[in-house]
């Protein structure tokens, strides 16, 4: 009898030393998630003042990379402290969520796939950007922190490179004593300028404009041919009683007319760019879209975006291209994380139906 | 500071107006003529925000203007909810929320530019009206939970009503309901700049007061489930740590030229 209570007691010693052992561990781990939780903040703060492309190599060094695995590790081992991090649902999905998005963060970036090639042969570049002109097709990419061109196993052509406009475009107005006036470019409107300077008309707009000059005689014309030189004609009406023409010119803003010392400009806003691109694998088209800021393209596991031009001739569209390796396991941890913190707050907690006095407290 | 000589200004001062007649109202301890104003004023900033929508032909949250005017709308409903379905009240008779709403408008009214902007190529994107809608409407949470704290830490005397939760509490409740918002705009924000930039995190200046606003939240539940209610004012002093990051990441970011960055179109 004896014998069978010391061996209950030493039972409920080891207990007590194990459940002492587990508090002890727990408290560890909440307090190091909190206090990595503060220094991120501190860290996100730091980024925020150097600039994006610091803070870009700042969080992916060597050290921020042990950092990142270190918090990850952390959110595991929360899951083996806490029972309740997997008993609740909600908690589990945030918490997971947040595992998937460091998880495929990592993964994904450029060390991942430095990592990837070097263990696994994996070829895949991380990021980079392509120039293709009208008519042509390209398959190189241009990596530029590393200032040297990489192959895709398939090419891209670009069809076509056109911007379209928001209309009208507005006609910018200064004098010398830094009066302004602004007006949409439409033919007929008019701006009142002063008493000294009478007023100014919109009499034509064109897309393509051409200046032709007969026998002495400036005329403007709209050119039906290739190219593009956006232009407005406008009429001053003097207090006096004459009248002058001048032609504003989109491409050339900032013109000083010498005689009235207005300084006048012509700008149309880019509503949007569009390249028509062919996916050319084999000598055959196996896909094409035309792409738009906020539409990229998806082939070969890549997204292909709509990133830059040519903003004199309008001849050749530059594209970024990015590798979607980790990105889908980044949206699994944003709809976990999502689902998480809704069911969480919303239901379990702020909208729980209970009296004031001690509801839906803790966390 | 600018006067609005036009309709849309107008419409501005009668919802300023509406909101300090309340809340001198409500401080004179007339709740039901309060709630009245309170509720006028809201008609009028929603007028106001209706007139910008049609005079600018897209949802009027492209820059600080339109994101003050439509916060101004927000303000009554979210007291209403707060009130009714979380036990949750700001001041004397919601004077605290009045106070709020004449703090948002005013901006509008007096300090942005109202001139019209078109939305450019980046910004026409279907979730443009989403991530901004639920970002401010957690901000309007957070700053109500940043009022309530602030009671807590100078000590206000509690509202006598059996329906309410004290400061503290009250503070949790808004911030559980602001902190999925929060998330939700953090994760819209990142979904769109990978349709946009090719990135889902570019390590942009807002992005990051971002990041860190949201961490002050969640670093908030971690230290309240450490120590439960026996900090309370620490508990209370990381809500209004979090409303003051949240107010550079709206304000700061976007007027400072220490900042930029891709969402400087904001400005």
């Amino acid at each position: 009898m004896k014998t069978t209570s010391s061996t209950t007691s030493s039972r409920d010693n080891l207990f007590l030393v194990a459940k002492n052992l587990m508090n002890k561990f727990k408290k560890i781990v909440i307090h190091a998630s909190l206090w990595t939780i503060i220094c991120l903040i501190f860290l996100s703060i730091y980024g925020a003042f150097v600039g994006a492309e610091r803070a870009r190599a700042f969080f992916n060094s060597l050290p921020l990379g042990v950092f990142w695995i270190v918090f990850a590790v952390l959110l595991i081992t929360g899951f083996m402290a806490f029972r309740r991090l997997i008993r609740h649902r909600s908690l589990l999905l945030i918490h997971l969520g947040c595992v998937l998005i460091l998880a495929g963060a990592l993964y994904g970036s450029e060390t991942g796939h430095k990592l990837q090639k070097r263990f696994f042969g994996i070829q895949k570049t991380h990021s980079a950007r392509m120039i293709i002109y009208e008519g042509q097709q390209n398959d190189r990419l241009y990596l530029k922190r590393e200032d040297r061109f990489e192959q895709l196993p398939f090419s891209i052509k670009l069809d076509d490179f056109r911007m379209t406009y928001y209309r009208p475009g507005t006609l910018f107005v200064r004098t010398e004593d830094d009066e302004r006036w602004s007006v949409p470019a439409d033919v007929g409107n008019a701006i009142h300028l002063n008493d000294e300077l009478g007023e100014l008309t919109i009499i034509a707009a064109f897309e393509n404009c051409k200046i032709r000059i007969d026998d002495g005689n400036v005329t403007a014309i709209e050119d039906a041919g290739p190219g593009s030189n956006p232009a407005l004609a406008i009429r001053i009406d003097k207090p006096d009683g004459t009248a002058e023409t001048k032609y504003i010119f989109e491409k050339f803003p900032g013109f000083v007319h010498s005689q009235n010392n207005l300084y006048m400009s012509y700008s149309r806003m880019v509503s949007d760019y569009i390249s028509d691109l062919k996916v050319i694998a084999d000598g055959k088209v196996v896909a094409e879209k035309s792409i738009e800021v906020n539409k990229p393209l998806y082939y070969g596991r890549y997204h292909f975006y709509q990133s830059s031009y040519d903003d004199e001739e309008g001849l050749y569209t530059i594209l970024s291209v990015t590798s979607d390796t980790g990105l889908y396991l980044v949206y699994a941890g944003y709809l976990m994380l999502s689902i998480g913190v809704f069911w969480h707050f919303w239901l379990r907690k702020a909208f729980k139906i209970t009296k004031p006095s001690g509801a839906a407290d803790g966390n | 500071m600018e006067i609005k000589y036009t309709l849309q200004g107008l419409l501005i001062y009668i919802g300023i107006s509406l909101y300090l007649l309340g809340f001198v109202t409500a401080l004179l301890r007339r709740s039901k003529n309060a709630r009245t104003l309170f509720a006028l004023g809201f008609i009028a900033a929603v007028t106001a925000v209706a007139y910008r929508w049609y005079h600018v032909e897209h949802v009027p949250m492209q820059n600080l203007f339109e994101v003050f005017l439509v916060l101004g709308m927000m303000i009554y409903p979210i007291s209403i909810i707060s009130r009714r379905y979380l036990g949750v009240s700001a001041g004397v008779g919601n004077s605290a929320d009045m106070l709020l709403a004449i703090i948002v408008l005013f901006p509008a009214g007096f300090i942005f530019d109202a001139q019209p902007q078109r939305l450019p190529p980046a910004l026409q994107c279907w979730l443009f009206a989403p991530h901004v809608a639920v970002y401010m409407l957690a901000y309007v949470f957070m700053a109500k939970a940043a009022f309530l704290a602030s009671c807590r830490i100078v000590g206000a005397k509690p509202l006598r009503s059996t329906e309410l939760v004290s400061y503290e509490h009250g503070t949790y409740r808004m911030v559980c309901v602001g902190f999925p918002l929060l998330t939700c705009g953090l994760l819209l924000g990142s979904w769109w700049g990978k349709l946009a930039w090719g990135d889902y995190w570019g390590w942009d200046p807002k992005e990051l007061w971002s990041l860190a606003s949201w961490l002050v939240y969640a670093g908030y539940f971690h230290f309240r489930y450490i120590y439960g209610k026996k900090h309370e004012k620490l508990n209370c002093f990381w809500a209004v740590v979090g409303m003051f990051v949240i107010l550079i990441t709206l304000l700061w970011v976007n007027l400072s030229r220490l900042f930029p960055g891709l969402h400087n179109y904001a400005t």
